[in-house]
């Protein structure tokens, strides 16, 4: 089977890879174009490990087709921060202890920053609703919502200017 | 909020230190087992059984074999026969089945091709030949008396007379104490309650995964993510036959293990795989194979009888536990029974536990190992004599809580442990005494879990321009190396961030075990203070050749080697004269060529003195009577830490904890078909808690130092997850006045309970 | 020397259900061998899967540890952890 080719940016880059017709984008993304930001938990959509955004909107690049992505813009966690640089959302999770092992983090930030840019002051249940598509085995999201939270005082506040 | 004894006031210890490892992980840099690729790298998949209970009459994998790409195909032939009297003949067995598969899920062979595509055709193309064997699925099944026998070879042990033929229980354990009948003979109320929990998984997001790469040589390097990759080496070296040191095994960023992670799976298939083909190969387990295939939690039937004194003064208590562990022998039952009352005094006991095997997987650890079955049962049924007596929960604890020299179910003094200092911080916490809204309800429980000690070992190495690498062979599962750095920074008096804590591979650093039993911290720990002491005797001696004096003149305080002598004898020399009064670490560190070489001290030890750690949880529940549905709305958690090293990461460990326990005690459960084969083996359908079914949890971190660690460290990663089941059940109580037995407490469970009118689902 | 010893509940099979009994030796090893004479088969049952309680402390491989004057030498299950 002869593969597909996709031109596509990538974190602000323009990118070409070759995928198969039925490769995911988050293989595509891990395996072809050597981003292993986004994780596979399970492959089917439910614990949000392998979050992107794609043309504006978040989703779980395991559930898209890589050759989907052709012509998209696709953000990822390796283009989150700006150099060294990072996000406030980056920022406050280090600051927050909102990670433990740190698998789900990459999807969790992704979220988060897809959460702010919708609604730049989440109340907490919004913040709870918000990211309810991604899995935290470790922290209980307690230090994770806080954190959001934090960022996004930080984002309004101009303190945590970014992008 | 933190209580806080007496103590030593340190100036690292105990501040909220940015995790070392942080900006790799919030950046998507981190190096986790499946984000590893190695320049020839073959795929593989395994080759699973789809039946519960089965003799492999043949494995045909011509076919597989002639497939494109295909490099290599195994089974259970490819690997030394092991006998059942090995020491770990089930963890061998359960990586590759021989002549029998036990559950299904069960590896029977694996295939390594070019591609994972490929590797997939070809496992399709394996033709296994199955002798289906009737599925032993429940307790009562593994239990009855014409039961289907799993093993042969499975003689109880600690029966009493020995057992003569094979049955399904791997185990019986007793322990008693006082005189058990005249102790409820005594007892003004009596309650006696039944309980039935199901398995549940520990549900770490990252899959197992691994890469194998076996050289010309015969020399095998694993890159794999573990709860310890010392382990690694051994288990996979005793599956394959082979000298430990032909396997190198680097640890990868775990994501997530729970205890789930303390034993393997796919390593030795990964090695043999890779021995054969000449190539590296690749292994990540899916989802499903997660759920099917690794370990679950036991399952459980537990009966447990109390009986009080009209004052509330537990005086008799009896206790019967099953444990399934599944398709092999385990120790849930054990551990049940050194649980289930240790955390009351109560003269008169008796508990009798079994472990049984049934057609369903292996089970694994899961943080604090049995530990939140027995506290279930304890915790509602002290809940009922509580209400029956009209006496408050709180108070009723209180006053049997076990103190420092009291008796352990086990016979011995309890040193000094801080379970009254958690129930006394719930008391005084404002939730305490809140207002509940209608059709909320309030539960209190309380859990204890031993901890372990085990063999840790550090090498600390000083950096010439000051700064120091800290190297365990601890796996980091919570947040660790930032505990590690604040340890050695505080002994070696530098600050943390000129200290880089790394987790070393096999051959980079002293043998370690495996991070479980909450010991990290505590054991891991112990080593690394053992290390920079060392190294601290060191950097003294050689200030003392620096600024030509005795060394027993030098002391080391805040990072420098301080003279404290009366000058005499360094007096005419030719030494640095400006430096005779104090030397920095980084400028010892700097002239350390000129004073004996590279300065580096190790610690290695077995540590003893593993300080039980109580926990105490207050929990608020709204319960919607027209649905049965639960939603927390607040929680409260009290822990012993001994002393918090670092606290967001012990905060973040009791907040982990809860929402485990929440997911069992509401949410979780194994759904198996009559044919056992497991009908929700994916996220949809196995619902773990999420964001959104959560409040905030207030971690109060109680700190009654363990006398035997140098900075009081106790075991933080597994007491949190004992009290949130019975917590949740007592709260579903006070809201709707029904006492829930069985797990988990779903909306229809509950509903079915409020239906009948406040009875219980197996009657009350 | 002589040292006190106490069995917990399950390890008293061989005792006869006698919870506190007397050895000696120096180490935890000698006094399970001296333990095994008086009480056969005492030895099979404390020399795999069990620790010892001694002075408050949780010995895991107690075989080598010495033993002082005065201590009292608690037998228990081994424990375990996730």
């Amino acid at each position: 089977m002869s593969r597909v080719h996709v031109t596509c940016t990538i974190n602000g880059d323009p990118v070409e890879f070759l995928c198969d017709g039925g490769q995911t984008l988050l293989d595509a993304l891990r395996d072809e174009v050597g981003l292993t930001g986004a994780k596979e938990g399970c492959g089917t959509g439910d614990c949000g490990t392998c979050s992107v955004v794609m043309d504006g909107r978040l989703l779980c690049s395991c559930l898209v087709l890589a050759a989907e992505a052709e012509g998209s813009i696709v953000s990822t966690v390796e283009g989150m921060a700006d150099g060294d640089d990072l996000h406030p959302l980056q920022q406050c999770f280090l600051e927050g202890a909102a990670l433990q092992c740190g698998i789900c983090t990459p999807g969790f930030l992704i979220a988060a920053k897809a959460l702010l840019d919708r609604n730049p002051d989440p109340t907490e249940t919004e913040v709870r609703y918000g990211l309810a598509g991604n899995l935290c085995r470790c922290t209980g999201y307690d230090k994770i919502v806080r954190s959001v939270m934090d960022a996004a005082k930080k984002i309004n506040a101009g303190t945590g200017d970014h992008h | 909020m933190t209580i806080t004894e007496p103590k030593p006031s340190y100036k690292y210890v105990g501040t909220r230190l940015v995790r070392p490892d942080g900006l790799e992980k919030v950046t998507g840099r981190a190096r986790f087992a499946a984000d590893l690729n190695i320049a020839g790298q073959l795929h593989a998949v395994v080759v699973r059984s789809p039946h519960a209970h089965a003799r492999i009459v043949s494995i045909d994998t011509s076919a597989a074999e002639a497939m494109p790409g295909v490099k290599s195909v195994i089974t259970g032939d490819d690997f030394p026969a092991v006998d059942s009297s090995h020491r770990q003949y089930d963890m061998c067995v359960n990586v590759i089945a021989r002549d029998k598969v036990f559950y299904e899920g069960h590896a029977v062979a694996a295939v390594a091709a070019a591609t994972l595509k490929q590797a997939q055709a070809a496992a399709a193309a394996v033709k296994v030949d199955y002798e289906v064997l009737p599925a032993v699925l429940t307790i009562d099944e593994a239990l009855a008396d014409n039961a289907p026998v799993l093993h042969s070879h499975m003689l109880t042990r600690g029966a009493e007379p020995p057992a003569e033929a094979a049955s399904n229980v791997a185990a019986v354990t007793r322990f008693s104490g006082g005189n058990i009948e005249a102790g409820f003979a005594e007892a003004d109320i009596v309650i006696e309650r039944e309980f039935s929990t199901k398995p549940v998984h520990q549900g770490y997001i990252e899959p197992h995964a691994c890469v194998a790469d076996t050289g010309q040589d015969g020399y095998a390097t694993i890159w794999c993510s573990s709860q310890g990759h010392f382990n690694v080496r051994s288990s996979t070296a005793t599956l394959l036959g082979w000298e430990t040191t032909r396997i190198k095994v680097m640890p990868a960023e775990i994501g997530g293990g729970f205890g789930g992670k303390t034993t393997i799976y796919l390593e030795p298939l990964a090695v043999a795989l890779s021995s054969q083909a000449g190539r590296p190969v690749k292994m990540v387990m899916t989802r499903s194979e997660v759920f099917r295939a690794t370990g679950p939690s036991p399952s459980t039937k537990i009966r447990v009888k109390l009986g009080a004194k009209k004052d509330g003064t537990l005086i008799a208590g009896d206790a019967y536990l099953v444990y399934s562990n599944g398709a092999y022998a385990g120790a849930g039952g054990m551990l049940g029974a050194m649980t289930v009352f240790e955390s009351y005094n109560i003269a008169n006991f008796g508990v009798e536990a079994l472990d049984v095997v049934m057609n369903t997987a292996r089970s694994a650890a899961y943080r604090a190992p049995a530990a939140p079955l027995t506290a279930f049962a304890t915790e509602t049924v002290l809940d009922e004599i509580a209400e029956k007596l009209g006496i408050e929960a709180m108070e009723l604890r209180l006053k049997n809580a076990v103190t420092e020299g009291d008796l352990s179910t086990m016979g011995f003094p309890l040193a000094r442990i801080g379970f009254v200092e958690c129930l006394e911080a719930i008391r005084s916490h404002p939730h305490f005494n809140a207002p509940l809204a209608p059709n909320q309800g309030r539960g209190l429980a309380a859990g204890y879990w031993f901890n372990i000690g085990e063999s840790s070992s550090a090498t600390v190495n000083l950096n010439e321009d000051g700064t120091a690498t800290v190297v365990t062979g601890s796996p980091d599962i919570g947040g660790s190396r930032a505990s590690m750095a604040l340890m050695a920074a505080e002994e070696l008096g530098i600050d943390p961030h000129d200290i880089r804590p790394v987790v070393g591979d096999t051959e980079a650093v002293g043998f370690t075990d495996v991070t479980e039993g909450s010991r990290a911290t505590f054991a891991t720990g112990m080593a690394v203070v053992q290390a920079c002491r060392n190294m601290v005797v060191e950097l003294r001696g050689r200030a003392a050749k620096m600024m030509e004096v005795e060394v027993d003149d030098i002391n080391w305080v805040d990072g420098h080697a301080v003279y404290v002598g009366n000058g005499d004898s360094a007096s005419g020399s030719s030494g640095d004269s400006a430096a005779k009064e104090s030397l920095s670490l980084a400028a010892i560190a700097r002239k350390a060529k000129r004073t004996g070489g590279p300065l580096t001290a190790t610690g290695s030890l077995e540590a003893h003195g593993a300080g039980p750690a109580f926990a105490v949880h207050l929990c608020d529940v709204e319960v919607d009577p027209g649905t049965g549905v639960v939603r927390i709305v607040r929680y409260t958690a009290a822990q012993d830490a001994g002393t918090a090293i670092h606290p967001s990461y012990v905060e973040g460990q009791i907040q982990g904890g809860v929402a485990q326990g929440v997911g069992w005690a509401l949410n979780e459960e194994y759904i198996y078909a009559p044919d056992g084969v497991m009908e929700n083996p994916g996220f949809l359908d196995y619902r773990v808690p999420v964001a959104s079914d959560l409040p905030m949890i207030d971690a109060v971190i109680v700190e009654v130092p363990n006398p035997a660690h140098p900075y009081g460290v106790r075991g933080v990663g597994e007491a949190g997850i004992v009290p949130p089941i019975p917590a949740v059940a007592n709260a579903i109580h006070s809201a709707t006045g029904c006492r829930i037995r069985d797990l988990p407490m779903s909306p229809v469970r509950v509903l079915e309970a409020i239906t009948a009118g406040g009875a219980s689902a197996n009657g009350s | 020397m002589t040292v006190r010893v106490h069995l917990s509940s399950n390890l008293r099979g061989p005792t006869d259900g006698i919870a506190d009994i007397k050895g000696s030796g120096t180490t935890v090893g000698a006094l399970i061998d001296d333990l095994d004479h008086q009480y056969p088969g005492l030895g099979d049952t404390l020399r795999s899967g069990v620790s010892v309680v001694i002075d408050g402390l949780l010995i895991a491989h107690p075989q080598y540890h010495q033993l002082n004057d005065g201590v009292q030498v608690f037998f228990v299950p081994q424990s375990a952890g996730g």
